[in-house]
């Protein structure tokens, strides 16, 4: 049986006023499957993200998508309205989730911050806002530059359960990280 | 639904953001007359081009940063990678800038034009006038901003200007047409198709642009 890949990565290359970034990057990412993107600062892991969500084009190279449903990223910047409430920065979200906003609130140690404004939140605390955003979520294949930037060690165990649980449910992760998530996934590292 | 109701919170909690523009509107109109002799006939005669030159100033001042914000924490990517359509988003977010700043300047433009000229028919006809221009003038100077998003709100003001003067020039007909009773319905059916052709097309050109700024 031929596995149907979500994303299809075939000699990806991307330059930077004559500079190479990175170069023939080929890779597959399959349902319920995982890619941990590796490289030092700069090496492109950010711009490889996003070629991968279409914002950017490849100097060569081609990538191809066989979504059913939109991709869900989280990035350097947290796309949260400073002077929002909590709730109010969520009400994009549809919350269909198996899981209660209420129980994540708790998981993430948020619970009581609903109707704080986000510009009262510390920066880890905002980090969890956005990755909130993530868990609600139900795209198929999420995509995540740096997720553990500023979260305390229990959100980190907490992000890397809720990745690995995502995954058993036919769900795809593509995520750059310096931090080992410890969880099953495909590395490539734009370095070599 | 959701994404208008979201824009609407979004400018409604920045104060600055809509009330701002509509305080500098009643400055200027209240303050030219202090500027001119206290004779009604001089006052009405430079109303109407104090008026246009006020919507248009506030209009400016209010897309200043329309997606500046967007851009800066990273909510331009976000809604660039999902499906539904880039233009929409900024259609609406344009027409709720237009619901929250638009509409009250139309509404108390046409009553400094009531105070002004004491005639109920002359504000009447305005209405529709400010609101239409106010509208058009929100879209092209959008359109302005998104071209240099990054590179601060001058330079899309004076790439925009040019495409703003026929408007003026037209809005003074109008005045024109209204003072000696001809053509009015004319010119509103010329500036509702402006509009109608801008409505469409300027999200859309944005919709590009911001595109080829993230990219």
């Amino acid at each position: 049986m031929t596995m149907t890949y979500l994303i299809q990565a075939e000699n990806l290359s991307y330059k930077i006023n004559e500079k190479k970034l990175f170069q023939n990057i080929s890779f597959e990412v399959n349902a319920n499957s995982a890619l941990h993107i590796t490289g030092s600062n700069g090496s492109g892991k950010t711009t490889l993200l996003r070629i991968i969500l279409g914002i950017s084009k490849p100097t060569r190279g081609s990538i191809e998508t066989n979504l059913t449903s939109d991709m869900c990223y989280l990035g350097h910047k947290n796309a949260l309205k400073q002077y929002l409430t909590v709730e109010d920065n969520l009400i994009l979200q549809s919350i269909q989730h198996n899981k209660p906003l209420d129980t994540l609130l708790k998981d993430i140690d948020l619970y009581d911050k609903l109707d704080v404004v986000v510009s009262n939140l510390s920066f880890g605390q905002q980090k969890k806002i956005a990755l909130l955003k993530v868990f609600l979520n139900e795209s198929e294949l999420l995509v995540l530059d740096e997720p553990c930037v500023g979260l305390d060690g229990k959100a980190q165990t907490f992000l890397t359960s809720f990745l690995q649980e995502e995954l058993g449910k036919n769900k795809s992760i593509i995520f750059s990280s310096h931090i080992n998530l410890n969880i099953d996934a495909k590395s490539i590292n734009l370095d070599n | 639904m959701n994404i208008l109701y979201f824009e609407f919170l979004k400018l409604r909690k920045k104060s600055r953001g809509w009330l701002g523009p509509i305080l500098v509107f009643i400055l200027i109109m209240t303050a030219f007359p202090l500027t001119v002799e206290f004779l009604n006939e001089d006052l009405e005669q430079a109303f109407f081009s104090i008026l246009w030159i006020a919507v248009l100033l506030v209009m400016m001042l209010a897309t200043e940063d329309i997606f500046l914000e967007d851009f800066n924490d990273g909510s331009l990517e976000q809604l660039v990678i999902h499906t539904e359509s880039l233009s929409f988003v900024i259609g609406v977010k344009i027409l709720i800038y237009w619901a929250l700043i638009g509409i009250p300047v139309s509404v108390i433009g046409s009553i400094y034009c009531l105070g002004i000229t004491s005639s109920y028919e002359m504000a009447l006809l305005i209405f529709p006038v400010l609101l239409i221009s106010s509208y058009i003038f929100l879209n092209l100077f959008c359109f302005g901003n998104s071209l240099t998003l990054t590179k601060g709100s001058v330079l899309g003001t004076l790439i925009t200007m040019p495409l703003l003067l026929p408007l003026l020039v037209v809005l003074g007909k109008v005045v024109i047409a209204i003072n000696l009773g001809l053509n009015y319905f004319d010119f509103l059916i010329l500036l509702l198709g402006v509009l109608s052709i801008i409505i469409v097309t300027i999200p859309l050109i944005i919709s590009f642009v911001i595109r080829a700024h993230l990219e």
